[in-house]
């Protein structure tokens, strides 16, 4: 019999066996990738400076709820509470600059690092790969479009004398704010894709989110106010526009009084129709991308 | 069972180029290596056979499944190493290879287990919860070995494996590609323009070129014994050649070895009883037989030639 000893030397030999477990294909392959990908939009699982940012903004956008609750707390009833139709205001910057920093990194990423042909070799096809990276980062912004929401909910309702009857008053606007939260994320994510995913470098991505976003805004503005007419359409080039516009129609509530939307005059559902027309345009950029990139 | 079959598979890009032009091919498990110039489809083959692109004309199957109708179902048995660089710098390779072990469709829990067994297996300890971007081109070929592996593939496409690594290396990454085909019945293909190191490992040779097939067969058929002796000798190997021509027989020099064209048994007595009468040492006798080297080598300087 061989000593042991004579083991030693091929270390390796320790582990590797056969698996004769379950393989569970296609659809837990996009789950997988889906929860990787949600979970690196936020560093985790990552080195502690991809933390920073992507949580930085999270807090931006939580910061108007925080100072409402405060408010609330300090002078009670005078405190004017914040309707959920209008915090889209208060975080809209926060989605573009999370949009500005997180869409190229899930975008551009396995195609920077030539990943891609991993996954394309395996239980996954290009689709499920596309349409699992959309559903990850719309998944990573209703984080900044809801989660302020949830915590203006609870905190007003633990503000005033009885919780459970401020969330029962207010629980009718409940469906509005899922639906508009959930709108404007998939609408925010899809598009961003689109634009971040047509380049491998990530300077050029990132200009392109920050460019749809924050330089339509002032041009849209200029052209609504200062021209009118035909130069109002520009309206639907302005995410910011737009996404408002979409937030007011679905609580069926008035464009304030001077607003790009009560400016520019159009029926408000058109705005809903808007958003919905970027989320799928956006998506059709995003899978006809990855169906055609060589990898 | 074939385990990998082709049939006038063709791969065009535009009108002009032609990566593939009809290849048929039919090979059992084993160690398979699969050699070529660059260029000659190496890649445009495994790339088909793994869905990562898309034949102009022909079938294929892997495993028994079809490559272009069953790819989803097929994937989930097949392991891939590409020859570049394909690994995220800023995760560990634990998390890494966790991650695409689930992409293969195993369970979380699984995937973490195998995922340590298997980075063990290539020989990634304590660096394995490092990020990899602080890595060694050798433990980045190890981390993209053992993703190709975790999920315990019945076939394995390795595309050229030791690039870039150093002779060490080198040797290690083959022997770990020849055990893992050897010990755990993993059928294996492995790509390379590196005649040596098939040689070293594959058990099949298919040799193509310019998208064609030129040959497919075991390797001991490409390296058959040859009928040539080596004899090496310490002192005067010119007097001894001289000596064994004047006996009749037929002589190749070769530097400081004499290669003798064997034919039955006489070469071996008239070479021992012309050692010990010009009283020199026989360092070597061997019968040779052919490397693939040489057998590429003679190739080419015949198309030379013909050139």
């Amino acid at each position: 019999m061989q000593p042991a000893e004579t083991r030693t030397g091929s270390i390796y030999d320790l582990g590797y066996r056969n698996y004769d477990g379950v393989r569970l294909g296609r659809r837990h392959a996009a789950m997988s990738l889906y929860w990787y990908t949600l979970r690196g939009a936020f560093g985790i699982g990552r080195r502690t400076s991809s933390k920073i940012l992507p949580i930085l903004i999270a807090i931006f956008a939580f910061i108007p709820a925080i100072v409402q609750l405060g408010a609330a707390a300090l002078f009670g009833d005078e405190a004017e509470i914040f309707k959920p139709q209008d915090y889209f205001g208060f975080v809209e910057v926060p989605i573009a600059l999370f949009c500005a920093v997180i869409a190229p990194e899930i975008a551009g990423r396995d195609l920077r690092q030539r990943t891609l042909s991993l996954y394309f070799s395996r239980a996954l096809l290009r689709q499920d790969y596309a349409l699992a990276k959309i559903a990850a980062f719309a998944t990573a912004l209703t984080l900044l479009t809801l989660g302020p929401q949830v915590v203006l909910l609870f905190g007003n309702g633990l503000a005033t004398d009885d919780i459970w009857g401020y969330i029962q008053d207010n629980w009718a606007e409940l469906p509005q704010t899922l639906v508009s939260g959930l709108l404007i994320a998939a609408c925010a994510a899809a598009f961003c894709l689109a634009l971040a995913a047509q380049t491998s470098r990530r300077a050029y991505a990132t200009i392109a989110v920050i460019a749809w976003f924050l330089i339509t805004f002032p041009i849209a503005n200029t052209l609504v106010y200062a021209i009118g007419g035909v130069g109002s359409l520009a309206v639907y080039f302005s995410p910011f526009d737009f996404m408002h516009g979409c937030t007011l129609f679905i609580f069926n509530a008035e464009p304030g009084f001077d607003s790009v939307q009560d400016e520019a005059g159009y029926p408000m559902w058109t705005y809903l129709v808007a958003v919905l027309a970027y989320t799928a345009a956006g998506a059709a950029l995003v899978l006809r991308r990855f169906m055609r990139i060589a990898a | 069972m074939a385990i990998l079959e082709t049939r006038g598979l063709v791969k065009r890009y535009g009108s002009s180029v032609t990566a593939l032009g009809g290849l048929d091919l039919s090979l059992q498990p084993g160690i398979i290596g699969l050699v070529g110039a660059n260029g000659a489809g190496k890649s445009t083959l495994i790339k088909i056979l793994l869905g990562l692109i898309d034949a102009t004309a022909g079938s294929a199957s892997v495993l028994g499944y079809d490559v272009f109708t069953q790819g989803t179902d097929l994937r989930q048995f097949v392991g891939y190493m590409p020859e570049h660089d394909c690994l995220p710098g800023d995760v560990s390779a634990t998390e890494f290879v966790a991650h695409m072990a689930q992409i293969n469709g195993l369970p979380r829990s699984a995937a973490r287990e195998r995922t340590a067994e298997t980075l063990r297996h290539v020989g990634l300890f304590e660096e394995r919860y490092r990020e990899i971007r602080g890595y060694s081109t050798g433990m980045k070929q190890r981390v993209k070995l053992a993703q190709a592996l975790v999920h315990d593939p019945r076939i394995l496409f390795l595309d050229e494996p030791t690039n870039g690594l150093d002779p060490a290396g080198r040797d290690e990454m083959l022997d770990l590609v020849h055990r893992t085909g050897t010990e755990f019945g993993i059928s294996i293909v492995m790509a390379s323009h590196l005649l040596g190191e098939i040689e070293r490992v594959c058990e099949h040779l298919v040799v193509i070129d310019g998208g064609q097939l030129m040959r497919s067969g075991p390797i001991r058929e490409f390296t058959a014994t040859t009928g040539t002796l080596v004899v090496e000798v310490d002192g005067d190997s010119a007097g001894f050649a001289a000596r064994l021509e004047k006996a009749g027989l037929t002589l190749i020099p070769e530097g400081r070895n004499v290669l003798i064209a064997v034919d039955g048994e006489g070469p071996y007595d008239l070479v021992r009883d012309a050692c010990d009468d010009l009283g020199l040492g026989l360092v070597r006798v061997e019968l040779r037989r052919q490397s693939l080297e040489d057998i590429f080598r003679e190739k080419t300087e015949s198309a030379d030639a013909a050139g």
